[in-house]
């Protein structure tokens, strides 16, 4: 017992995953929920001159809860965010160009990964370049490389793109206000604040891989999480000789890593005992994919949350925006936007 | 009209001036399962002990097959052929299975090979999975349990006492002691079953009787008792609604504080990447089977075991990561664990209430060193006492001489005093009786309504239910579920726990 403070020297860290629970605690809010619009590989929503817009590869849609998504337009490359702002409409793609109201824009040769654009109310646009290795396609190979190359940048009306932040680890989503922007930062599992050149934590320990943040009405946001954390990726992730032969060797959807969806063959990891039980897929079970869509106050502080569990389908949540009050989340494993009651996770 | 067994008439049983049991009349027929049912302190474990030879009765006779009988030791009672199995088990911890099994009844020379061959069958016999080659100090509190009641079986004694036997079975093998029950009834075995489970009271009893005070207030055939009906009989009052009201009445506590984190902690094969939170100002339920981790898990928490050396992850109390070594400093973080095995880590039996509650008040380092003032002890002793509602001979009276609800606010008195912030209480009314259990329950709550985080462990899924602020389900050292009161049903529960 004396040795213990010795012997605690060499226990190593702990690798731990937060429990969901508080703010986070489980429901099945995003299984039950309406579908708003079935839309494939839907991706990141926004709301244009009353409409909301959604992005599905290169193509951009208009939904309707009582119509079929309509396509406006077709991009050559996918899309990979959107953000809008009164009349103004900001597009990224996959292969680095951005295109604001139809025209293409000048980026610096850093931008190359555009995962999460954001107007903020004076009109600067926010711009999360993801990694300077990878462009958006590649986030598994991104993490699995454990980078941390991406940035934040900020272009002021009428001038040109400066980098706020750097060395982040997959930006994902921004949400600028006054003062600067919450950024999340999804190989960390936190939310960051970037202000004045730089990044401090914000928001440490989440329990997945934070995607993209929206602005709510009353100052809170809406913040989505496309995938859990798990101790067996978390193990992979201190391995890397390991990862690298699995990525040498191993077909990329198959490989021990944070997935959109899960599920669909009988080759990927984490099955047997641990996903099933007797025929029953257990709702705990230690999944690569997972639904949860975060409601945080104006403080940034989780206050209720949304779920689709490891036995959902409606996983892969990149994308929340709030519309006349209520919340659509945009589901790219499930194929889907749902329109959840929020006040139900409560 | 067939003879009684065992025929007690007007006994009672007095301490220090105080009588446990007054004039009470008792017969126990061949073949029969006679229930035994009372609050605690009613005077069940007197009337019984006084049948086994634990104690001697102050005034009544007691005939044993119509002739009068007056055992002055157990063990005089058993070679008569009355065996009584005790609510916490009377096992030697160092010895195996099979040793405690056959002690007393040892042969000159003993080829231990052939007694464990021997155990073995006689415990398969029973339906008992029990190794008789293993520890008895490693078995957890169920398998303590089968060993007692197959030594009181193997002695083959014509009159079993059963005083709470299946508290600590899980419900398989509660189903399998029941049937033991009923082959040793048919066989001619005349059994008294003490049980604060009043539906295994009804379903298994051929008759019922109650005490109340030490007084025979009910006695007849089981067919003419409901659950309702012995509750009035064993306390004056309906208490079902009191204990477990419908849940749309209770109010669900919002969480507080986050105090405590625990994140991925393992220990072995028991608590495995286990991870939940605790909040202030709420009851945090934990229901399990037997054999889950649960009490393991905290265990870990309050510093009684420790978790595993390399990444045995990681608990923080209010955001500070902490790993404690011994209970000791637990208590100085704020942390009390109230066991659920009370007799071996609660109190010190032969200690008086109020040598107790100092023990717990030096435990805390509130003491103040080592010279102690009788008035601080007594002190103590008066204002926990009173607080809990502690019923009590006298003011010296010694643990060991109360009844199993009022030990047990004894230990609870003795985590409080400690000034906790985060209490742990596992099992808090097992072995209880049914208005003591309100009186827990109500501690409980005021405690969560006081804004301390109260962890419950517990087996009993409407007290988990209709406690609870939140409810975690653990399977297989690690906690899988989390339900709200309002969502949690028990086929929910058990669906978490079992699969």
């Amino acid at each position: 017992m004396i040795f213990d403070p010795i012997l605690d020297l060499f226990r190593g860290e702990a690798i731990t995953t937060p429990p969901l629970d508080g703010a986070f605690r489980a429901n099945t809010a995003l299984d039950d929920a309406p579908v708003f619009a079935t839309l494939p590989e839907v991706d990141n929503l926004c709301l244009h001159r009353g409409r909301v817009l959604a992005s599905s590869g290169s193509g951009l849609y208009a939904l309707a809860g009582d119509a079929d998504p309509a396509l406006i337009e077709t991009f050559p490359a996918p899309v990979s965010a959107l953000a809008s702002s009164g009349d103004e409409l900001a597009v990224g793609l996959a292969n680095g160009t951005l295109i604001e109201n139809n025209t293409p824009v000048a980026l610096h040769h850093d931008i190359t990964c555009i995962t999460a654009l954001a107007y903020a109310p004076d009109g600067t646009l926010w711009l999360a370049n993801g990694s300077d290795k990878y462009g958006p396609g590649d986030w598994v190979r991104d993490l699995m490389e454990k980078n941390a190359s991406g940035s934040v940048w900020r272009r002021a009306p009428g001038d040109g793109f400066e980098r706020m932040a750097g060395d982040l680890a997959w930006p994902y989503g921004v949400l600028p206000d006054a003062a600067g922007a919450t950024v999340s930062e999804s190989w960390r599992h936190r939310l960051v604040r970037v202000e004045g050149g730089g990044a401090r934590p914000a928001f440490p320990n989440l329990p997945g891989y934070p995607a993209r943040l929206s602005r709510c009405a009353d100052g809170g946001a809406w913040l989505t999480l496309f995938a859990p954390r798990n101790r067996l990726i978390e193990l992979v992730l201190q391995e890397t000789h390991y990862r690298y032969d699995m990525m040498a060797s191993v077909p990329r959807e198959f490989w021990i890593a944070p997935a959109l969806s899960s599920g669909t063959s009988f080759l990927e990891p984490l099955q047997c005992g641990g996903i099933r039980i007797m025929g029953v897929h257990k709702a705990w079970a230690p999944s690569r994919s997972y639904g949860l869509a975060v409601r945080l106050d104006a403080a940034m502080e989780p206050q209720v949350s949304l779920h689709s569990r490891a036995n959902g389908r409606r996983h892969g949540t990149c994308s929340a925006i709030e519309v006349a009050g209520e919340v659509l989340v945009a589901s790219r494993g499930g194929g889907v936007v749902l329109a959840p009651e929020a006040g139900e996770a409560k | 009209m067939m003879e009684p067994v065992v025929r007690m008439q007007q006994v009672t049983k007095v301490y220090r001036s105080v009588p446990a049991v007054k004039d009470v009349d008792f017969d126990l027929m061949r073949g029969e399962i006679h229930a035994l049912v009372g609050e605690n302190g009613a005077g069940k474990s007197t009337l019984t002990k006084v049948m086994a030879g634990v104690v001697e009765a102050t005034s009544g006779k007691m005939y044993y097959h119509g002739k009068e009988a007056s055992f002055t030791t157990p063990s005089e009672a058993l070679r008569a052929g009355i065996a009584m199995v005790f609510q916490e088990t009377s096992l030697v911890p160092s010895m195996t299975v099979a040793q405690n099994l056959y002690l007393g009844s040892e042969a000159f020379i003993n080829r231990l090979r052939g007694t464990y061959i021997s155990a073995q069958q006689f415990l398969q016999s029973l339906n008992f999975a029990v190794d008789p080659t293993a520890m008895v100090e490693t078995l957890g509190a169920a398998k303590r349990q089968m060993v007692e009641i197959a030594r009181a079986v193997h002695h083959k004694a014509e009159v079993i006492i059963f005083d709470e036997p299946t508290a600590s079975l899980t419900p398989e093998e509660k189903r399998h002691f029941f049937a033991l029950l009923h082959r040793l009834k048919n066989d001619g075995v005349s059994i008294v079953f003490i049980s604060h489970a009043l539906e295994e009271a009804l379903m298994i009893s051929d008759r019922i009787t109650v005490l109340r005070d030490g007084e025979l207030v009910a006695s007849g055939p089981t067919a003419e008792f409901d659950r309702d009906k012995i509750i009035a009989a064993m306390v004056g009052r309906t208490l079902s609604g009191a204990l477990y009201g419908s849940q749309g009445q209770r109010r669900v506590r919002k969480p507080g504080h986050k105090v405590l984190s625990v994140q991925d902690i393992s220990m072995g094969s028991m608590v495995r990447n286990t991870s939940f939170s605790v909040f202030e100002g709420q009851i945090t339920g934990i229901f399990g089977l037997i054999g889950s981790g649960r009490t393991e898990t905290f265990k870990i928490v309050s510093g009684i075991f420790k978790r595993d050396f390399l990444r045995g992850g990681q608990i923080t109390l209010d955001d500070r990561p902490v790993r404690y070594y011994t209970p000791a400093e637990a208590v100085g973080g704020g942390i009390v664990y109230v066991t659920e095995d009370r007799k071996s880590e609660g109190f010190f039996e032969t200690m008086t209430i109020g040598e107790n509650f100092l023990g717990g008040h030096l435990a805390s380092r509130q003491g103040g060193g080592w010279l102690v003032r009788t008035s601080t002890m007594r002190g103590l002793a008066e204002e926990w006492t009173g607080r809990l509602n502690i019923k009590a001979i006298n003011p010296d009276a010694r643990v060991v001489e109360l009844s199993g609800g009022n030990q047990q606010k004894v230990v609870i008195g003795m985590g409080l005093i400690q000034k906790p912030r985060i209490v742990i209480f596992d099992e808090p009314t097992r072995g209880v009786d049914v208005a003591a259990i309100a009186e827990i329950h109500q501690i409980l709550s005021e405690l969560a309504d006081a804004g301390l985080a109260v962890v419950m462990i517990s087996s009993y899924l409407p007290e988990v239910m209709n406690l609870s602020d939140r409810i975690l389900v653990c399977r297989q050292g690690r906690i899988v579920e989390e339900l709200s009161p309002g969502e949690a049903t028990e086929e929910k529960i058990m669906y978490a726990a079992v699969h």
